[in-house]
C-alpha cells in the first residue's frame, strides 16, 4: 500500500503528525539557492531533539564559566595604572594596594554568589533573582544591565584580544578595527552554527592562560627575590606623568579602584549556569566559584605586583598592555614563551566573548517568553541557536567597536556600571530570599549577601559618579530606556492577547452571519474564471465588479461576460477619475448599507484573481493592483480577502478552471489575454 | 550493545504487529544490523476479513497502520539506522510476511513475541509465529518480551 505522507510526515500519535526535514524543503529556485548557501555557511538544520543537554564536571566547568572573569585580569591592571600615573610615576606603587582592595571586594562578591548557587540550582541570573525577590521592575533593571554587560563583554574582550596581538606585532594596530570585526563575524557564524560552550576545546585556552600566567608570576617573583629584576625600557606610547601632577588624594584612589573593579566582570557567570554542572549542582558550582575567585585574585594581584616591582608603565591604546610588558620582561621580548602567552591571552579573551554569545541570546529568549522582548528572540533557528539574539548582540558590539575605535580604555567606563547594577540587585534580592525562606543558616547567609549588597552598591555609586562624564552616563540613561522599552513591549503583547482572548467557558457555535463573495474583475481570463469558481464555492451570493474608465471596454466586457459566465452578476463601476481602490471600497460600503438592518452584516469575501509569477523578476510586472487592493481592504470590518492564484504552468488547468463549454475556447483565451493584473 | 552471539544477516524482514514488542525488536535489529550494514525491512500487515475485497483501500487510509510503521522508522532513526517500511494488506498476516521475505530475498525474519499479562500470564504465541516458523525461507529470530518479574 502507498504511504503518501511518509516522505514528509510521521504519525507520532492519533491525529498527530511530526514534520520531517523534507516538509521544510524550499519550493522555489531562489529559496533552494538560499537554503544551500545557508547550509554551507551554518550547517544542516538540526531537529529539536538533537539538542545536547550535557552536564559539565568541575574541571571543565571552571575554564568554561570562568573565562570571562579570569580574562578580566588581562586589562584590569592597565586601568589602575592609567589613573595612578596622573599623580606621578611614584604613585604607581599604590597599584598593589588598589588591586588588593579589589580582591577583597572580589572575595565578598564571590562568597555572595556562592549563596546564589545554593538558592537557585536552576540558574540564578540577576534577572531571575531580582524578579522573584524584589519586583518585576527590579528584574527588568537587572536584565537591562545584563544586556549592556554582555554587549560590553563582547566589545571590550574583542578589543583587548586584538590589543594583545598588536602588543606582539605593533604593525597590526592600524587594522585593529578590521581584525576585531572579522573576529566578531567568525564568532557569530560559529554560534549561529550552534557552537556549544561545552567541550575540551573550550577548556584549553583558559588552562593555557592560567598556567602561563602563573608561570610568569612565579618566574617574576623569583627574579624579584633573587634581586635580578631586569631593567624594563620605556615601552612605546608610554603615558608620561603630567608636568603638573595631581595629589594622590582619595578621589584619585577611588578612580583607580573604579577602573580596576572591571576585574570583577563575569564573576556571576557560574551562578547563571548552575544547571550545567554535574550533581550535586549547587555544591559543585559553589566550589567552582571559590576556585575561580582564588585564581582571579592570584592572577590580578600577581600581575599587578610583579608589574609594580618591574616598573611597568601604562601606555596609550597603541602601546603594549601591562600584562604584555610583564610577560615580555619575564619571558624575554619576542621569545616563543612570550608569543605563546600573548596568544593564550587573546584566546581566553575570545572565549569570554563566546560566553556572552551564549548568555545574551538565552536571556533575551527568557525575556521574550515573559513577553518583554519581541517573540522572535525566543525562536530557535535551524541549528537550535537563538539566531536573533546572536545577530543583535554581534551588530551592537560591532557598532560600539567602530564608534570607540576599538579602544579598551574608552569602552571600560560603559562596562563597570552595568555589572555592579547586576551585582547589587542580585545581592539585595538574595537578602529578601533568605528573609522569606528562613532556610537553615539563613541569618549568616543573609549577612554575607547583605555585606555584598552594601559593598557592591557603594562601588556602583563610586563607579557611576567617577566615570559618569567618561561614558557611564550613557549606561545610566540606557538602563531606564531599555526598561521602558521592555515594559512597552509587554503592554503591547498584553493588549493584543486581551483583544484575541476567548473565554474558557465560551462554546464556539456554527456561524450565524451570511456570506457573500465579490470578485474583482480586470477582464475575462483564466485567472478570473478560477476566481469565479472559488467565489461560487464560498457563497451563492456572488457579484463580479469591474471598475473601468472606458465605457466602450465596459460594454464589450458585459457582452462577453453574459455570454461566457452566465449566472454570475456583473456590476460595472465607471471611474471617471481612474481610481480603483476608492470606488471598490465605496461599492462595498453601499452593499453593506443596502443589507437588511434586522440581519447581522454578512461576511464579505473579496476574491482577487492573481497571476503567479514564475520568476522573482516577474513579480514587479504583475499584481500591483491586487497588492493595492489587499492593503486597503485589510482591516475592513467583516471582510476577508481571498487571493486566488493562477500559475502559468498549472498542469490541470484545462480540467479545473473551466466548465466543458468554456474549455473549447480556452486556447484562444490563453493567447488573447494578458496575465491577470487588475490594473 | 549487541552480543557477539547475535545472529548475523544481510537483509531482514522485521514483522511489526503494532504492539509493545515493535520498539524493542526494531532497536535490537538496528543494533545487530549495524555491524554488517544489513538491510532492514519493517513490514506491517493489515488483515482484511472476508467481508471486504482484498483490494479495498483499508491500510492506506488507516492512521493507526501508518503510525505503526512511522514509530518503527523513528525507533530505527533513534538508533541511527535506516529501516525501510512496507505496508501490506492481506487475508493472512503470517502468509503475507513469508511472501514478503521470499520476494525480498531476506535471510532473516525477526518477530516479537508478547507476554500476555492477563489470565495468569503467558506468551501469546498465536497462529502467526508458528506459521512463520514452519514456512519461512530463512532463519527466524523470535524475540520474546520481558516478563513482568524481569522488568521489575
Amino acid at each position: 500500500m502507498e504511504r503518501p505522507h511518509s516522505a514528509y510526515f510521521r504519525y507520532s500519535g492519533p491525529g498527530q503528525l511530526v514534520a520531517k526535514p523534507a516538509a521544510s524543503t524550499p519550493r522555489t529556485g531562489l529559496d533552494r539557492t538560499i537554503q544551500r548557501w545557508k547550509a554551507w555557511l551554518l550547517g544542516r538544520p538540526l531537529a529539536s531533539e538533537e539538542e545536547i543537554g550535557e552536564r559539565l564536571p568541575k574541571k571543565l566547568a571552571l575554564p568554561i564559566f570562568s573565562s570571562d572573569a579570569i580574562s578580566s585580569s588581562a586589562y584590569a591592571t592597565d586601568e589602575i595604572l592609567r589613573v595612578l600615573v596622573l599623580a606621578g610615576a611614584a604613585a604607581l606603587v599604590i597599584s598593589v594596594e588598589v588591586a588588593i582592595a579589589i580582591a577583597v571586594l572580589l572575595t565578598v562578591v564571590s562568597l555572595s554568589y556562592r549563596q546564589v548557587c545554593r538558592a537557585y540550582p536552576s540558574g540564578g541570573g540577576a534577572y531571575v533573582v531580582a524578579r522573584e525577590n524584589l519586583s518585576q521592575i527590579a528584574g527588568l533593571v537587572a536584565a537591562a544591565a545584563l544586556f549592556i554587560d554582555y554587549v560590553m563583554t563582547v566589545a571590550v574582550s574583542t578589543a583587548s584580544a586584538v590589543s594583545q596581538a598588536y602588543s606582539v606585532w605593533p604593525q597590526l594596530y592600524d587594522i585593529r578595527i578590521e581584525i576585531a570585526l572579522v573576529s566578531i563575524v567568525l564568532i557569530t557564524l560559529a554560534n549561529l552554527r550552534g557552537l556549544r560552550e561545552a567541550g575540551n576545546i573550550f577548556a584549553m585556552p583558559t588552562y593555557l592562560f592560567v598556567g602561563m600566567a602563573l608561570l610568569m608570576i612565579g618566574l617574576g617573583l623569583g627574579q624579584i627575590v633573587a634581586g635580578t629584576v631586569p631593567t624594563v625600557p620605556d615601552p612605546q606610547f608610554v603615558i608620561k606623568p603630567p608636568s603638573v601632577v595631581e595629589p594622590l588624594a582619595l578621589i584619585l584612589l577611588l578612580r583607580a579602584f573604579a577602573g580596576g573593579a572591571v576585574a570583577l566582570t563575569g564573576v556571576e557567570a557560574i551562578a547563571n549556569g548552575v544547571p550545567a554542572f554535574k550533581p550535586p549542582e549547587s555544591k559543585n558550582a559553589g566550589n567552582t566559584m571559590t576556585m575561580m575567585a582564588i585564581l582571579l585574585g592570584v592572577l590580578f594581584i600577581g600581575v599587578t605586583f610583579v608589574g609594580n616591582k618591574f616598573g611597568i608603565q601604562p601606555t596609550t591604546e597603541a602601546g603594549p598592555t601591562a600584562i604584555a610588558q610583564v610577560s615580555s620582561s619575564v619571558f624575554g621580548a619576542g621569545s616563543p614563551l612570550f608569543v605563546l602567552f600573548q596568544i593564550s591571552t587573546a584566546l581566553i579573551l575570545f572565549l569570554a566573548v563566546n560566553t556572552s554569545f551564549n548568555a545574551f541570546p538565552r536571556l533575551a529568549a527568557i525575556l521574550a517568553e515573559d513577553g518583554f522582548m519581541p517573540r522572535q528572540f525566543s525562536l530557535r533557528g535551524d541549528r537550535l541557536a537563538f539566531s536573533w539574539g546572536i545577530i543583535v548582540l554581534a551588530a551592537v558590539a560591532a557598532l560600539l567597536l567602530v564608534a570607540f575605535q576599538g579602544d579598551v580604555h574608552l569602552l571600560i567606563p560603559l562596562y563597570s556600571v552595568g555589572v555592579f547594577v547586576c551585582f547589587t540587585l542580585s545581592q539585595v534580592g538574595m537578602v529578601r530570599h533568605w528573609i522569606s525562606s528562613k532556610e537553615s543558616g539563613w541569618q549568616w547567609r543573609m549577612a554575607i549577601n547583605g555585606l555584598g549588597a552594601i559593598l557592591t552598591f557603594v562601588v556602583l555609586i563610586v563607579v557611576a559618579a567617577i566615570k559618569f562624564a567618561a561614558g557611564a552616563y550613557l549606561v545610566v540613561l540606557l538602563i531606564p530606556a531599555l526598561v521602558v522599552l521592555m515594559l512597552f513591549i509587554q503592554h503591547q503583547y498584553q493588549a493584543s492577547a486581551k483583544a484575541l482572548a476567548v473565554r474558557p467557558d465560551f462554546i464556539v457555535l456554527p456561524p450565524t452571519r451570511e456570506e457573500r463573495a465579490i470578485i474583482t474583475v480586470p477582464t475575462i481570463n483564466r485567472a478570473v474564471v478560477r476566481a469565479v469558481n472559488v467565489a461560487r464555492s464560498i457563497s451563492e451570493d456572488v457579484i463580479a465588479v469591474y471598475i473601468s474608465d472606458n465605457p466602450d471596454a465596459s460594454r464589450e466586457l458585459r457582452e462577453r461576460w453574459e455570454r461566457q459566465i452566465p449566472g454570475v452578476q456583473l456590476v460595472i463601476v465607471e471611474s471617471p477619475y481612474r481610481a480603483l481602490a476608492g470606488p471598490l471600497m465605496a461599492y462595498l460600503d453601499v452593499l453593506d448599507r443596502a443589507w437588511p438592518p434586522d440581519k447581522p452584516q454578512p461576511v464579505t469575501f473579496v476574491v482577487v484573481p492573481e497571476y503567479v509569477a514564475l520568476h522573482w523578476w516577474e513579480r514587479i510586472l504583475y499584481n500591483q493592483s491586487s497588492r493595492r487592493l489587499r492593503a486597503v481592504l485589510l482591516g475592513r470590518p467583516h471582510t476577508v480577502v481571498v487571493d486566488v492564484p493562477y500559475r502559468r504552468d498549472d498542469p490541470d488547468r484545462f480540467h479545473y478552471d473551466t466548465e466543458p463549454h468554456a474549455e473549447q475556447e480556452a486556447p484562444a483565451a490563453a493567447t488573447a489575454e494578458p496575465p491577470a493584473d487588475l490594473g | 550493545m549487541a552480543e557477539s552471539t547475535a545472529p548475523q544477516f544481510k537483509r531482514a524482514v522485521v514483522a511489526l504487529s503494532g504492539g509493545r514488542t515493535d520498539r524493542p525488536i526494531v532497536a535490537l535489529a538496528a543494533e545487530v544490523a549495524k555491524a554488517s550494514k544489513a538491510e532492514l525491512i519493517g513490514v506491517h500487515v493489515v488483515e482484511i476479513d472476508w467481508t471486504q475485497p482484498l483490494d479495498a483501500d483499508v491500510a492506506g487510509r488507516s492512521e493507526s497502520a501508518q503510525r505503526v510503521l512511522d514509530i518503527a522508522e523513528a525507533t530505527a532513526e533513534a538508533a541511527r539506522y535506516r529501516l525501510e517500511s512496507v505496508l501490506l494488506q492481506a487475508r493472512d498476516v503470517g502468509a503475507a510476511l513469508v511472501d514478503e521475505a521470499v520476494e525480498r530475498g531476506a535471510d532473516m525474519m525477526i518477530v516479537g513475541l508478547p507476554f500476555r499479562r492477563r489470565f495468569g500470564g503467558d506468551f501469546a504465541i498465536g497462529a502467526t509465529i508458528p506459521y512463520i516458523l514452519k514456512n519461512a525461507p530463512c532463519a527466524v529470530w523470535v524475540v520474546r518480551e520481558a516478563m513482568p518479574e524481569e522488568q521489575a
